[in-house]
């Protein structure tokens, strides 16, 4: 079982908490994501799992084992760096092999391993040359290569196709999927990318200022964000919060007012607070010329064009709703109506800026529906 | 703490002893000894040291010789800092905003005489600039100047054999300097270049300011180096004369020991040379360190 | 018009540096040519660099009146001992500094660094009390033993080891290599040029040692060549100065051919001393 559970996990550095009570189990053989902007603790929990860090309080198990005091090279882990680590003054093949040579392993076995990621990894030909000689995608494959070899129970990654470029990460991300499927390690791959999240993970973690904010399935953490940070954290652009007010069956915000549907007024009754924020993401806002039941007027302020979209911007009341739509829309400046889809809905409580969930009318639809949003 | 990190530590502390223990040998047990050695009057042979008190230091400060010396050794310092210090800045601001070309030439070369003993120096500069058939007096009697008898001259002979120290100097304080003001970034410069200002004032008023690190840190060593340096030549040149013209601190220490066999007065005269550089010590700590050093 | 102005002024800062450079360059020059010249022809024709009657008798006046094979292997075996320890204990120190987290560790290198700035007169008499009572006055190893303790190598490869990524060693402790590995395999072929020029700074430093030899040897058979060529000079020129030239030519030519060969390694390591960190 390799597994890896964190039980009341804390790191600091002097008074300085960076990851705070973190509990969490990454599961054997999944992908898991950490993910978070710069500075949240998400590679301070990939170091601690590698041992590279070690931990204030709580305990870490890797299958079963508790390894607080377990030093890095007895784990079992392969890392692969985000400057990819490579040995400067080594060949790609001295660099791959290196480990396994320092730690004695059979001269065939060495080979065979060697061989089969360079031929997994396209490396073919590359063999003699030096790190300096090679491009980025390369750099990147050769430190896969090198922690594939190992052939370790986890794989860890800090941010590996950040220095590449676009079109690279691309076919990395997808790669990186396909030699996970031959090995299933236990995987974990930290990020601040959303898209790449999403794509290569089975689960994504997302994390804030020190705090597991919520561990979830990809579309789960789109459709059904756990907090206002996630919420505005995953998807681009960023979803439209607003502050809200509940009374008596109808959502006032922005100086307007809708009736809400019975789900959503029996579950705001149930959360006992009627301070609460509002959240619709752009694809989500429905525009239209023509004033209708469930929606509120706006005016529009800017117009983007993104070539098969656009984005609008709609002053409701004093605050910007940005929304993308393919459809018709009124010019800039004029008055535009909102409708509100409330199975798109999000509804956070103010004060501790936690989701008070879904109604299940909606889960139960969702969940019949294909993930149309986990690309 | 864990198993692991005390053997870590341990490991750590087994890689630095052998530099410890010569530190300790070699330097900081004779530091303590040398101040205690300045509280006794003893000559390094006889048995018995005689507790004295502060009397080495009153008697070194109250000698006037001691007071020529302390002057000298300003002196020393003026003089080494304009050939070694600001000379260098300046042909490093020069060599790095003006001239463009030549660098690694003009690095090498004047970084040469800096891999040359003193004692060979000292050799060269004795014959060189020989009052009678020394090239400089050949060439000075030309235009009708007598060279001065430097090395039996008040004033002349500190100037001289700051020369000769600067010599081998100049290059590794150029080096390290040119690499401070090098680091200065080019946009900036640049930027200011186009605002029309002159040369001299991106020198004050950029390069200096944004170089000053580095500044500090040669400032420094120029007074602690070059005070240790000048030492060679004035022994094997002048012995300090004439009259105690040529001594400075470092010098004066070695004479007392080794030639008056004082080693009270000399290990006097050694703290208050060691106050001098602490003083600086902390001065370089407070403005170039900046607790970098515990950063890593 | 402009343009032209401007590499005017550029030939004239050339010229301005040129004449430093010949500053700095010709005292070598005048010694290797007055080396090769007869005491007559040296008074006689000072300015000129090539002999007219070169002789080799100076170099071998040298050899028959001084110990001076013996002197300059003395010379050599000081400053190859001191060499070879100073770069290993200082390499160890310097990698402890850098990769090991220990009680004390900022204290004992502040400690280390401070030493920078003591004066070698403080150290000085209990230095050679302590050569002179385990017996080493007059030996050449009792000039090595005191000069075994620099913090400028420790100094300057922590500084070059500093500038290699952590991620490296990390990479290896993961696939758990221990550090005489680490060193052996990863540190040390990353951190070769500065290796090389502390090494050879040491050795420079060494074989231009003056202190040392003046207050620990008394024989001629013991000298090393400071000691040697300082008899030579009086501050009024003496006669046999072209005999002095060439004991300072023979002084200075192991260093300048180490200097030569490894110029860039040199320069480059000291640059990056005096940039703080």
């Amino acid at each position: 079982m390799n597994n890896i559970v964190f039980e009341n996990v804390c790191k600091s550095y002097g008074k300085n908490t960076i990851v705070k009570d973190l509990n969490m189990e990454i599961k054997e053989g999944e992908r898991l994501i950490l993910l978070g902007p710069s500075g949240c603790g998400k590679s301070t929990t990939l170091r601690m799992i590698a041992g590279l860090e070690k931990i204030t309080s709580g305990s870490l198990h890797m299958g079963g084992r508790c390894v607080n005091e377990v030093e890095c090279g007895d784990r079992g882990v392969s890392m692969v760096f985000q400057n990819y680590a490579l040995f400067p003054h080594m060949t790609v093949r001295e660099n791959i092999i290196y480990g396994l040579k320092a730690n004695k392993v059979d001269k065939n076995e060495i080979e065979t391993r060697l061989k089969d990621a360079i031929k997994m990894l396209e490396l073919g030909g590359l063999e003699d040359r030096k790190p300096k000689e090679l491009s980025g995608g390369q750099r990147q494959r050769v430190a896969l290569a090198r922690a594939v070899v190992k052939k370790s129970d986890y794989f860890l990654l800090d941010e590996p196709l950040s220095n590449l470029d676009a079109q690279l990460r691309l076919r990395a991300r997808k790669n990186l999927v396909n030699i996970h499927e031959i090995y299933h390690q236990t995987l974990v791959y930290v990020t601040h990318d959303q898209i790449e999240a999403m794509t290569v993970g089975n689960r994504v973690a997302i994390m804030y200022q020190g705090n597991m904010e919520m561990v979830d399935t990809p579309s789960n953490v789109y459709n059904h964000p756990a907090s206002v940070f996630c919420a505005k954290f995953i998807g681009s652009p960023s979803m439209n919060i607003s502050e809200a007010a509940y009374d008596a069956g109808r959502l006032y915000f922005q100086g307007k007012e809708i009736a809400l549907p019975d789900m959503w007024s029996r579950l705001i009754a149930e959360c006992g607070t009627k301070e609460l924020y509002m959240g619709l993401r752009p694809e989500h806002m429905i525009l239209s010329a023509k004033k209708t039941e469930d929606s509120v007027e706006g005016v529009i302020k800017y117009v983007e064009d993104y070539g098969n979209s656009y984005g609008v911007y709609v002053e409701i009341g004093n605050e910007e709703f940005i929304a993308i739509t393919s459809g018709n829309f009124p010019m800039q400046g004029e008055k535009v109506y909102v409708k509100i889809d409330f199975e798109k809905l999000h509804i956070f409580r103010r004060d501790t800026e936690k989701s008070i969930g879904y109604p299940q009318e909606i889960m139960n639809l969702r969940r019949t529906l294909p993930d149309a949003f986990a690309q | 703490m864990l198993k692991t990190e005390k053997k870590q530590a341990v490991l750590g502390y087994i890689f630095l002893i052998p530099s410890l223990v010569m530190f300790t040998v070699f330097m900081f047990y004779p530091m303590f000894y040398t101040l205690y050695l300045s509280f006794f009057k003893w000559n390094m042979i006889k048995p018995v040291k005689e507790f004295v008190g502060l009397a080495n230091y009153v008697s070194v400060l109250s000698d006037p010789n001691t007071w020529k010396i302390f002057g000298n050794t300003l002196l020393y310092i003026v003089i080494l800092l304009v050939f070694n210090f600001i000379v260098p800045y300046v042909l490093s601001f020069i060599l790095s905003n003006i001239v463009k070309k030549g660098h690694g030439f003009y690095k090498s070369a004047f970084f040469l005489p800096s891999v040359i003993s003193l004692v060979v120096g000292s050799m060269l500069y004795v014959w060189i600039l020989n009052p009678i058939s020394g090239p400089v007096a050949i060439i000075a009697k030309h235009f009708g100047i007598t060279m001065p008898f430097w090395s039996k001259t008040q004033g002349w002979v500190i100037a001289v054999l700051c020369i000769i120290t600067t010599w081998k100097s100049f290059g590794y304080n150029f080096i390290i300097i040119l690499a401070g003001v090098s680091g200065v970034s080019q946009e900036v410069i640049e930027a200011a270049r186009l605002d029309n200002i002159p040369m001299w004032k991106i020198f004050k008023d950029i390069v200096l300011p944004m170089s000053s690190a580095t500044g500090i840190y040669v400032f420094i060593t120029t007074i602690v180096q070059g005070m240790q340096y000048v030492f060679t030549p004035i022994k094997v040149i002048t012995q300090g004369g004439p009259n105690y013209a040529s001594s400075n601190m470092i010098y004066m220490s070695y004479h007392e020991a080794f030639t008056l066999y004082s080693t009270g007065t000399s290990s006097a005269v050694s703290v208050m040379t060691m106050a001098l550089f602490i003083i600086l010590l902390i001065l370089e700590f407070k403005f170039v360190e900046k607790g970098v050093y515990y950063e890593n | 018009m402009k343009i032209k102005q401007k590499s005017d002024r550029q030939i004239g800062w050339h010229i301005f540096l040129i004449i430093i450079v010949y500053l700095m360059l010709i005292p070598i020059v005048f010694a290797l040519s007055n080396s090769f010249k007869t005491t007559q022809d040296a008074y006689n024709t000072v300015f000129e660099i090539i002999p007219r009657n070169p002789t080799l008798e100076n170099y071998i006046h040298v050899f028959q009146k001084l110990p001076f094979a013996k002197i300059t292997l003395n010379t050599f075996l000081i400053a190859a001992t001191v060499t070879i320890f100073k770069t290993l204990t200082s390499i160890f120190a310097a990698y402890s500094l850098v990769y090991f987290d220990y009680k004390g560790k900022a204290f004992l290198y502040f400690m280390m660094l401070s030493t920078m700035f003591i004066p070698f007169t403080v150290t000085m008499i209990p230095n050679y009390l302590l050569i002179s009572q385990i017996g080493l006055r007059d030996n050449i190893w009792g000039v090595a033993l005191p000069q075994l303790a620099d913090v400028l190598g420790i100094f300057l490869l922590r500084q070059s080891m500093r500038g290699i990524p952590k991620s490296l060693i990390e990479v290896a402790k993961l696939d758990k290599i221990g550090h005489m590995k680490i060193m052996r395999d990863i540190i040390l072929p990353l951190v070769r040029p500065s290796v090389i020029s502390t090494g050879i700074i040491f050795f420079i430093n060494s074989w231009n040692e003056y202190v040392w030899p003046v207050l620990i040897l008394k024989t001629k058979e013991n000298y090393t060549l400071s000691l040697a060529l300082q008899m030579y000079i009086s501050s009024e020129g003496g006669t046999d100065f072209t005999i002095a030239m060439a004991v300072s030519v023979m002084t200075m030519i192991i260093p300048l051919t180490l200097y030569i060969i490894f110029q860039r390694y040199i320069i480059n390591t000291f640059a990056m001393s005096g940039i703080k960190g």
